[in-house]
């Protein structure tokens, strides 16, 4: 059976379009395999794909270089991975309206040298490798350190092609930064992780490269002790690009040193403004400086600090509960008893409230699924109790599937459910991703 | 004329909140008869103001009970006919949900009731070294609930971005009673953004009962310029080219000669010069430190671009007389025309000069008067066309201009609405920026949520 779909898939593309068997292992979406994976080179091919699966019934994951599969709320099954990589043209760049066009396809680093000839960037830096495409990056919302100064993906996304899971090919929104002209139905695109339909291009607004780059570094033995002073710089009265807490796995080593980077992003004269400002904030605290290329150095660095990982888990609250979120975290960090292992990096947005446990190799003793399960979904009960979240970036699948990676509000189900019917009436898009669709 | 509700329908709404609440003297339903775009004007059959979310969702269960449309409605401030009610129809008003719930400084942010006026935020966040970002021209008289309704702009949009970026939460009775509490900050997105979604959608999807917006930190200076061009081709270059040399203005916006005039002869004289053709407003804010070099550089580029003089706000007062020339422009303009109709769209910042030569051709080829005050860093233009709507050839005329002026947006790449919304006004014009699918999704998103097809019907989608 196997064979069929791909057999399908190349009557439809080019032989070198289409791949299956063991060629297909790297595309596995959480761990599952699909039988084919098709690179459409164009809009129109990947709506022909489509349109075909929503007929034959075949469940459909989109993707780009395959850099994020393992990442979210396990799929039921896959039976075709449609890779954009191959859509990757800028289709419009006008430097002096600072928006770019571009398909899905592009990455994050192409993007950024491309407009970088022109002095601006997309102020986009979610966790993962570079390479990561546009689309991917939409389609998760994935966000980094620099929401702090810049805001998140649907902050920076203008307008967008999608194709439904039916194969209608829709535009929304536009080119222009202010557009109210009908409902924002492109919001409901970004972050639907590929349950809605599939990005082929976006327009994203970009920003003046800035001229400077600092990082205020603090450190202390433990995270505990610099959450007071991370909270004071998350209220001064100015707004910093990037303010990143992280502890490294405390087990691993027993000697550790956690960190505080306030990144600093403007003209010279303004850098130099923030700095004073923070230094009367925090009177008395002695940070190391870091300068232009060493500040984007350490923050290149935190972008791969879930690279490999085996586990990530993201807790998020009111960001003034910084300390209570760390408690929670340790609960997590502190599920084993091993010395090795269960040791976890704690890593903190900190204007935003989100806290993240990062674990390299998972040590699964007897019975560790479903002690980390019970746990899960307590520290999940606790935060929601106080308006928090508990989601699920990377686990073993099958404890996602049970614990569920995003613990949907039931109150919402109406509403997902409607908007899935729309954009994917056959159901063949990610079925289950969304959990409840 | 309005068609009276049922007196049960009327009995039982009183019972929900109380006789004061419910407004169905036919003289006092004038009130509520248009919004802020008066060419539109029909009273509603009833006005409810419950004072809570628990008596909307009562009221909402009904009114759709009995099969009722519901409009809901804000201080009416609204420039696209967006809060009128069909003649069967009840408008539920926001006026007494008009509470801060929450100002929570640690967290920047606010919980606010949907009748809370814009301006009364910011003012009270103010101790706290805070303010609420979005800057509508009409602050001081609208509400948060209607800015999340029609995802309000405002002069400072340029670097800080329009109403969605701020709201992080929102509690929705929809059209079948149900109260859905949408997002929160603190709460990582679980499924879609549908806070995103709701930003936006003119009061069709459901009514606000509180919303929780983000608050920022008031800027550590300020510092305003005031450019005057002989041509306005030349003030749209001068914008381009400010913001093509990597300078991010808090605030970007062009007056042109026409509108400076009808300011400068009426009470609110700012002291502009009345032969330009347009002056350039433009505001740096953030760290004091940087201010002053942006502000040379700006004024150095204005000059390149062709600025015959640019004026420096030395002070307060001189900035709040500078900006008065761009904030009382259409209370001027109410002296020199009878009526004034408010158009909004946007184009690229790149096409401005182009596209503003087009508006002063087609104000020729109609014959009418056209004033263009707007944000122009945006690309949102504001082209307000004067007339009389006593003169029946002059309405077809403005008819005809503001179709014209739509086209010429929309070809330049740009939108038939910037800030001000669709309503009943452009719903006509959705088919110039959208394809038949398009408008089925834009209808089958509604329909998602309003299961009962009765919040503000006819409104957006034509």
């Amino acid at each position: 059976m196997s064979g069929g779909v791909a057999q399908e898939l190349r009557r439809m593309l080019a032989d070198d379009q289409v791949i299956d068997g063991l060629a297909a292992e790297p595309w596995a979406v959480c761990d599952r395999v699909p039988q084919a994976v098709a690179f459409p080179g164009s809009e129109s091919e990947l709506a022909g794909v489509l349109e075909r699966a929503s007929a034959e019934g075949w469940t459909v994951a989109p993707a780009g270089r395959a850099t994020w599969l393992f990442a979210g709320h396990p799929p039921r099954g896959i039976d075709v991975v449609v890779s954009l990589k191959r859509l990757e043209r800028v289709l419009e760049y006008e430097p002096a309206d600072l928006t770019v066009t571009v398909e899905a396809g592009v990455g994050l680093d192409v993007l950024a040298a491309r407009v970088r000839e022109h002095r601006q960037w997309l102020p986009l830096d979610p966790a993962g490798s570079p390479r990561g495409t546009l689309g991917a990056t939409l389609g998760t919302a994935s966000w980094g350190p620099l929401e702090a100064g810049f805001g998140r993906p649907r902050d920076q996304v203008l307008g967008a092609r999608i194709v439904t899971g039916d194969g209608r090919v829709l535009a929304l929104g536009g080119r222009v930064v202010k557009n109210v002209a009908g409902f924002d139905v492109l919001r409901a695109q970004v972050g639907a992780w590929g349950t809605l339909g599939v990005l082929t291009s976006a327009t994203v607004r970009l920003h003046p490269l800035p001229e400077a780059d600092r990082t205020l570094l603090f450190t202390a033995p433990a995270k505990e002790e610099l959450v007071s002073l991370a909270r004071a710089l998350a209220c001064a009265p100015v707004p910093v690009a990037a303010l990143e807490l992280m502890a490294p796995g405390e087990r691993d080593t027993g000697a550790t040193v956690s960190v505080l980077a306030a990144r600093l992003l403007g003209t010279r004269d303004e850098i130099e403004g923030l700095h004073r400002a923070l230094a009367t904030t925090v009177p008395g605290a002695q940070p190391r400086l870091l300068e232009g290329e060493a500040s984007a150095a350490l923050f290149r660095n935190m972008a791969a600090v879930e690279d490999g990982a085996q586990f990530v888990v993201r807790l998020s609250a009111l960001p003034d509960r910084l300390g209570w979120l760390f408690e929670q975290a340790d609960r997590l960090a502190g599920l084993s008893h091993e010395a090795v292992g269960f040791g976890a990096r704690v890593t903190a947005h900190v204007a935003a409230g989100t806290v993240r446990v990062i674990v390299a190799v998972l040590e699964r003793s007897p019975g560790w699924v479903e002690r980390t399960i019970t746990r899960l979904r307590r520290v999940r009960e606790e935060l929601a109790a106080d308006g928090g979240t508990l989601v699920i970036t990377r686990a073993p699948p099958e404890l996602v599937s049970d614990v569920g990676a995003w613990g949907i509000d039931p109150g919402t189900d109406p509403l997902i459910r409607g908007l899935k019917q729309h954009f994917d009436p056959a159901g063949i898009l990610c079925p289950g991703r969304m959990e409840v669709v | 004329m309005p068609e009276p509700l049922p007196e049960a329908v009327l009995a039982d709404l009183r019972r929900i909140v109380g006789v004061d609440a419910v407004i169905d003297d036919p003289g006092r339903l004038l009130a509520y008869e248009s919004d802020g775009l008066t060419a539109y004007r029909r009273p509603p059959s009833a006005v409810v103001l419950p004072a809570d979310t628990a008596q909307t969702a009562r009221v909402v269960a009904v009114l759709a009970g009995a099969g009722v449309p519901i409009v809901p409605r804000g201080a009416g401030t609204g420039l696209s006919g967006g809060a009128l009610a069909p003649p069967e129809g009840v408008i539920v008003g926001t006026a007494r949900m008009n509470r801060i719930l929450q100002l929570d400084a640690p967290n920047r942010r606010a919980v606010v009731q949907p009748g809370v006026v814009n301006q009364h935020l910011s003012d009270a966040a103010r101790p706290y070294g805070l303010y609420y970002a979005p800057d509508p021209s009409s602050q001081t008289a609208c509400t948060i609930g209607g800015n999340v309704a029609e995802n309000s702009g405002g002069p400072h949009c340029l670097k800080y971005g329009v109403t969605s970026r701020y709201v992080t939460g929102v509690t929705v009775v929809r059209s079948d009673a149900s109260v859905v509490a949408l997002g929160g900050m603190g709460r990582e997105p679980g499924g879609y953004d549908l806070v995103g979604l709701f930003v936006g959608s003119e009061g069709c999807f459901g009514i606000a009962t509180e919303i929780e917006v983000r608050l920022s930190p008031l800027p550590q200076g300020v510092r305003t310029l005031l450019a005057l061009f002989n041509r306005i081709e030349d003030a749209g270059h001068a914008v381009s080219s400010i913001v093509a040399d990597g300078l991010l203005p808090a605030a970007l916006e062009i007056v042109d000669g026409e509108t400076i005039r009808a300011v400068e002869a009426s009470a609110y004289a700012a002291g502009y010069p009345t032969d330009v053709d347009a002056a350039l407003v433009i505001e740096f804010d953030g760290v004091d430190a940087a201010l002053d070099a942006q502000a040379e550089r700006a004024d150095v580029l204005c000059r390149q671009a062709g600025a015959r003089d640019v004026r420096r706000a030395r002070d307060p007062v001189a900035r709040q007389r500078l900006w008065q020339g761009r904030k009382k422009a259409f209370g001027a303009m109410g002296r020199i025309a009878s009526d004034l109709l408010v158009q909004d769209a946007t184009v690229p910042r790149s096409r401005l000069p182009e596209v503003l030569g087009r508006i002063r051709e087609i104000a020729r080829h109609y014959d009418l008067r056209v004033a263009n005050v707007f944000h122009a860093g945006d690309g949102n233009l504001h082209p307000n066309i004067l007339f009389d709507r006593t003169n029946e050839d002059e309405v077809a005329r403005v008819e005809s201009a503001s179709k014209a002026i739509m086209r010429v947006c929309v070809d330049a790449g740009g939108t038939i609405t910037g800030e001000h919304g669709v309503g009943l006004d452009k719903r006509a014009y959705m088919s110039l920026v959208h394809g038949p699918e398009e408008l089925r999704t834009q209808a089958a998103v509604k329909a998602v949520f309003d299961p009962t097809g009765l919040m503000n019907p006819g409104k957006v989608v034509p």
